[in-house]
């Protein structure tokens, strides 16, 4: 008989125990994985646009506020820039209902040849210039969706007060997670012209394929120079400077996750520590009797360490695997598909093993405590009148 | 070392006294004791005599305030606690009254416990197991965890575990004191005829008169002396 089996028919020994222990470890590093993997995520996604050699274009007054239409010719006429297109988000219902995707006005000429790393069919890529109504979107998109090639997407406009109806006729491959559907800048437009009472697109922001991925920084300055004295000045970014934004925008909040998590961390090792205290506690005779056929202090410090650090990795796995499902979960609903960049897959890594080793560290300091007062039972004591 | 005639037990003036805040409270006084090779001895007295203190002592699980403890040729009285742990597991078998079987183990684990300390491989302790539980008569019942045993079969189990590693001596504190009188006189017979058939020296505390008449020696204690020391001729147990 191995140790080990020993101290595995110790954790099983109280299953109720045993099983609240692990879920409360469980659930607080599935916690962990979800809020570390979100900040992992935000990490990954702008590695990746670092790759690229975009700028975007946002108004200076903030997110919401819309760049006009005529923005994107004066950029696009800068040397340093190679092509810009409008981004405007649609924000529409789908089939009536609040939709699950992001929708994005942009234009077909260019969209492609600013987004070179999409990789779709030069006909698909024909059909959307040419069709007005044409909208293409990720493979991946179009897997949740169950939309095929020629499929009609009718979208009511929340902010717009206008309803288009879309027709699929494009389905891209990205190497990034993707949840919007592109259209047509110029259909959104025309609609919106039909509609006296509502207000025309503008471009929302505008992004801008650089001459040079060496200057995007430059180009960057020069667009917001350019636009410095006009109604609607603009605040540029890299693409990367972007993705960052978000991550930004929780600010210290990023930090107080990291604080709260370690007295969450602290408060589950007491909680632990309780529970494997309980369980020595009823085994005192038990921890005499092995004491008194000749274990060493070391070996039963061995054994409730192993025990509860047992416990704390079981708990630590399953969270672990329940948070990268949850993380997964929250990837495939497309409207937060920006959020989550890179597959769940890919987020694999060191700060996995650093969570497990959270988890063992959990263990091993629950059961310091009654381990060393395991190990330093006075035998006789122990026995009470035995022997 | 020790030499064939010497004790397998030699007590040489020891005393225990145990301390409570200013207290001093003597268990044991100026005790002195002899025991020899397959002897068979009951340690008999009121409760509070120390003759449960004196068996800790001879087991090596207490240490003497005074005096020397020899057993095996080895004074315990100055060992660490670490190095009678050792000598606990290769020379002392515990009896205990409540069996003090590990209820998540089965008879067979439990029995193989101790020789996990041993440097006997896999096989090698399987051997000893099954010999052990067979000498008990429960071959038959090593799958079974301790609650699915009677009160008997656990003591039995409990013997098993004593002898599997071949101790020098076994140590009993009222081995039949939880059992009903079929079982207990099982026991006894059993601890006969480990004493009988397989030269084991034995050291049991007991109340009960007919499990001290099993013996070939009853020591009487009071107020931590030796008052009186019997040989008797050993009594077949009775139903």
């Amino acid at each position: 008989m191995k140790l080990l089996i020993y101290i595995w028919r110790n954790v099983t020994r109280n299953k109720l125990r045993s099983s609240l222990t692990i879920l409360s470890v469980g659930f607080s590093l599935a916690l962990m994985t979800i809020l570390f993997g979100y900040l992992a995520m935000q990490k990954a996604g702008e590695l990746e646009a670092e790759k690229y050699d975009r700028v975007v274009v946002l108004n200076k007054l903030g997110f919401a506020a819309p760049l006009p239409i005529a923005h994107v010719e004066k950029v696009r006429k800068l040397d340093s820039v190679v092509t810009a297109m409008p981004f405007a988000w649609f924000g529409g219902n789908y089939k009536n209902k609040q939709a699950t995707f992001a929708q994005f006005a942009v234009d077909p000429e260019v969209a492609f040849d600013i987004y070179e790393e999409l990789t779709i069919s030069d006909d698909q890529v024909e059909a959307f210039k040419k069709n007005r109504r044409g909208t293409v979107c990720s493979k991946r998109l179009a897997e949740q969706m169950q939309w095929e090639l020629g499929d009609r997407i009718p979208l009511q406009g929340m902010i717009y007060q206008v309803d288009l109806d879309l027709e699929l006729v494009g389905i891209y491959e990205a190497p990034t997670n993707s949840g919007a559907i592109w259209f047509n800048w110029k259909y959104l437009d025309e609609e919106a012209q039909r509609n006296p009472t509502g207000f025309g697109p503008g471009a929302g922001s505008i992004y801008v394929k650089c001459a040079n991925k060496d200057d995007v920084e430059e180009v960057a300055e020069e667009i917001d120079a350019m636009f410095a004295n006009s109604d609607s000045s603009t605040r540029t970014r890299t693409e990367a400077a972007f993705a960052r934004m978000f991550a930004d925008m929780l600010g210290d909040v990023q930090t107080y996750i990291k604080y709260i998590s370690f007295a969450v961390v602290f408060a589950l090792a007491l909680v632990a520590a309780t529970a494997m205290a309980m369980s020595m506690r009823e085994r005192t005779t038990e921890i005499a009797v092995l004491k008194a056929i000749g274990f060493s202090k070391q070996r039963v410090l061995a054994l409730v360490l192993g025990e509860s650090t047992l416990i704390a990795i079981i708990g630590g796995a399953l969270g672990i695997a329940g948070g990268l499902g949850a993380l997964n979960l929250l990837a495939s609903v497309p409207i937060a598909a920006s959020m989550f960049p890179i597959p769940v897959s890919e987020l694999i890594g060191v700060w996995l093993l650093g969570l497990a080793g959270v988890a063992a560290a959990i263990g091993f300091v629950s059961g310091v405590v009654p381990a060393i007062m395991a190990a330093q039972l006075s035998v006789v004591d122990g026995l009470r009148r035995v022997v | 070392m020790n030499q064939p005639d010497d004790p397998v037990v030699l007590v040489e003036d020891v005393c225990k006294e145990y301390r409570r805040h200013d207290q001093v409270l003597p268990v044991l006084t100026n005790m002195n004791l002899e025991l020899q090779t397959g002897d068979y001895t009951a340690l008999m007295g009121p409760s509070g005599s120390g003759k449960s203190t004196l068996l800790n002592l001879i087991a090596g699980l207490d240490k003497p305030t005074s005096g020397h403890i020899y057993v095996c040729g080895e004074d315990l009285s100055q060992a660490s606690h670490g190095e009678l742990a050792r000598w606990r597991a290769r020379h002392v078998g515990f009896i205990f009254q409540m069996y003090n079987l590990i209820p998540v183990l089965t008879a067979y684990e439990n029995v193989e416990l101790p020789l996990t300390l041993t440097p006997l491989n896999r096989k090698q302790r399987k051997e000893q197991v099954k010999t052990a539980l067979e000498i008990v008569g429960l071959a038959d019942r090593m799958d079974h965890y301790p609650k699915q045993l009677s009160g008997g079969q656990e003591q039995r189990v409990s013997i098993a575990r004593a002898i599997a590693t071949d101790p020098t001596l076994i140590v009993g504190d009222e081995p039949t004191g939880d059992l009903d009188k079929k079982s207990g006189n099982e026991i006894l017979e059993l601890m006969n005829r480990l004493n009988e058939e397989f030269g084991k020296t034995i050291v049991m505390v007991t109340h009960d008169p007919k499990a001290a008449e099993s013996a070939k020696r009853t020591l009487h204690l009071e107020d931590g002396r030796l008052v009186g020391d019997t040989d008797v001729a050993p009594m077949e147990p009775t139903l």
